[in-house]
């Protein structure tokens, strides 16, 4: 009796847990062949941008080390196909990191990265790769890149006779599958002595939005800037993070770090970062929605559920469509090993409940998301695996079909 | 419970590179020679000294804290400065660091996969470069000064930390 009770509510659970599911993932498609030794894939930088869509495919870009160097890989997939094409190669210089990509018209895409110490811009096509745009000219890294109607502009960070600048492109495609650069302002005209972090960026049809870490404080926050129009100087940097101090005479306060931008609707801009205003908890997923592309932002948001509350939360990546869909993904370490997790806006416009999508949770460490909508409300999701935390690594992605409610 | 990843690292393998562009861009306490992961690992095996790494933050509340009114003790700063290897990692820095399996990541996510949840944390190491004990939080100048006395005077080869710190 007590085996057919137990089976009820495993069955009442399964259920309420698919219910509250926005999102079904049918399945999963590798992204990369089976893990080899010694071959460690990552997907790290600037917003979390290595995923994105067009209306014919789907592309996402990455670092590893099949080469012995880590360098940038690129993938793309036809909707009407299931598997991912074999990887290009993206980068070719000693060593390269933290590419980030966004979708194009006509089944394009374009694609950023930090190549020894610079950082370029290339369009990726079902055909190949264009060729590669110098961005930076001294020191750069920590570069992303963002579209709108083939309007592209990336953002980084460069160092210049020892002082620190956040640098945006205005890039134009050429015919050939080339970007050219127009233009490249600094968001603010004076370097800083102090390093900016992770600057990320977003675009839609109110202008440009950029955020970063900020140290110039003696402490990071998190400031945002915006513009809307590249033709005109970015308005001064505001703070995006709600932060605590007076603990004590040393408290400046919480730490704020990676912040993810992505553009929503007409006009909105959704903000997502690791924060530690918890305290002894490590850090938890914060958020906060901008109207106006970012010129104006609302209050702070807890994004994860009071299961979260007592534990660390990292590696969180946004995204969102023009129909108004947005979502923020994350991974943490609530079930020992890592999984990823993913929270919405619920019918009460609240941050819906943690839900960890069955393909990229259970046995195994599976981390680092990246994610994007299209404007069916899909989500497309990107992520690593690992059968253990520093063993040899995989990609894998899987598309979720929203519910009808 | 999982292991933390950091504890089944060795140490010997971790090896920082620093790209042009990066910087140490946090603060360990001033007067102290703290160095980067690379340096210190280097330096403490061929020296066979034993080495204190420190997880921080930049602007971190109790980091400061402790600089200001631990970290600035004579004593203490004779006792680490001049007995052991300093290592400083940021935890939420972009400079990379090559593990052991051949993989790079950056500091930040070395952190996170060491399970460091807190700043600051400590990690102590023997002289032959085996993990003994990790301390997260404000530690006091005694707790800190008997660490290191555990260490130098080899007591861990024999007690149990804990035990030691009660009989003192």
């Amino acid at each position: 009796m007590k085996l057919r009770f137990a089976g009820l509510w495993l069955v009442l659970i399964i259920f309420q847990s698919q219910a509250s599911d926005r999102w079904v993932f049918a399945g999963r498609s590798a992204v990369t062949g089976a893990a080899q030794d010694r071959v460690y894939h990552h997907l790290d930088g600037s917003g979390r941008k290595h995923i994105a869509v067009t209306k014919q495919s789907v592309a996402a870009v990455w670092e590893d080390n099949r080469s012995q160097t880590p360098q940038i890989y690129a993938t793309l997939k036809s909707f009407s196909s299931d598997r991912f094409t074999a990887a290009l190669q993206v980068s070719d210089g000693g060593e390269a990191y933290e590419p980030s990509i966004d979708a194009l018209s006509n089944n394009r895409f374009a694609l950023a990265f930090e190549q020894d110490a610079s950082v370029f811009a290339r369009i990726l096509t079902a055909e190949g790769l264009g060729v590669p745009t110098r961005l930076s000219h001294q020191a750069a890294s920590h570069v992303s890149i963002a579209s709108f109607n083939d309007q592209v502009f990336a953002s980084w960070r460069e160092r210049d006779s020892g002082r620190w600048f956040l640098k945006v492109a205005v890039l134009r495609i050429e015919d050939t599958n080339r970007f050219i650069v127009e233009s490249v302002q600094s968001v603010e005209a004076e370097g800083l002595e102090t390093p900016l972090l992770f600057p990320a960026i977003a675009v839609n049809a109110a202008g440009l939005c950029v955020a970063w870490e900020d140290r110039r404080a003696g402490h990071t926050r998190l400031l945002v800037s915006h513009t809307a129009d590249m033709g005109k100087p970015f308005n001064a940097p505001q703070p995006l993070n709600e932060f605590f101090s007076n603990r004590n005479e040393y408290d400046k306060g919480n730490g704020v770090t990676r912040v993810s931008l992505a553009s929503f609707g007409e006009d909105e801009i959704l903000a997502a970062w690791m924060d530690k205003r918890r305290g002894s908890t490590g850090y938890g997923i914060f958020a906060a929605l901008g109207a106006d592309a970012g010129e104006n932002f609302g209050p702070n948001e807890k994004v994860h559920g009071e299961e979260g509350d007592r534990l660390a939360h990292y590696n969180p990546a946004t995204a969102g469509n023009q129909a108004g869909d947005f979502i923020i993904a994350w991974d943490d370490f609530r079930r020992a090993d890592s999984d990823i997790w993913i929270s919405a806006y619920n019918s009460d416009l609240e941050w819906s409940q943690d839900h960890a999508p069955s393909v990229a949770s259970g046995s195994g460490e599976q981390s680092h998301p990246s994610i994007a909508l299209d404007e069916q409300g899909n989500l497309h999701l990107l992520w690593i695996e690992r059968s253990q935390q520093d063993g040899p690594s995989r990609l894998w992605y899987s598309l979720g079909r929203p519910q009808k409610p | 419970m999982l292991q933390s990843y950091f504890f089944r690292l060795p140490l010997a393998c971790v090896v920082l590179f620093t790209l042009s562009v990066g910087t140490l861009l946090a603060a360990p306490p001033e007067g102290y020679r703290f160095l980067s992961l690379t340096e210190a690992t280097q330096l403490a095996s061929s020296q066979n000294k034993p080495m204190l790494l420190y997880f921080g933050r930049y602007g971190c509340t109790t980091c400061r804290k402790m600089h200001a009114e631990v970290f600035n003790d004579a004593s203490l700063h004779a006792k680490y400065n001049d007995a052991f290897v300093l290592a400083y990692v940021d935890t939420e820095s972009g400079d990379r660091i090559s593990l052991a399996n051949g993989e790079r990541i950056t500091e930040m996510q070395f952190a996170s996969r060491s399970r460091i949840i807190g700043t600051p944390t400590f990690i102590f190491f023997s002289p032959d470069q085996k993990v003994l004990f990790k301390k997260a939080g404000f530690q006091t100048i005694a707790q800190m000064s008997q660490y290191g006395d555990y260490i130098l005077e080899k007591h861990y080869q024999s007690t149990p930390l804990q035990e030691f710190m009660a009989g003192q």
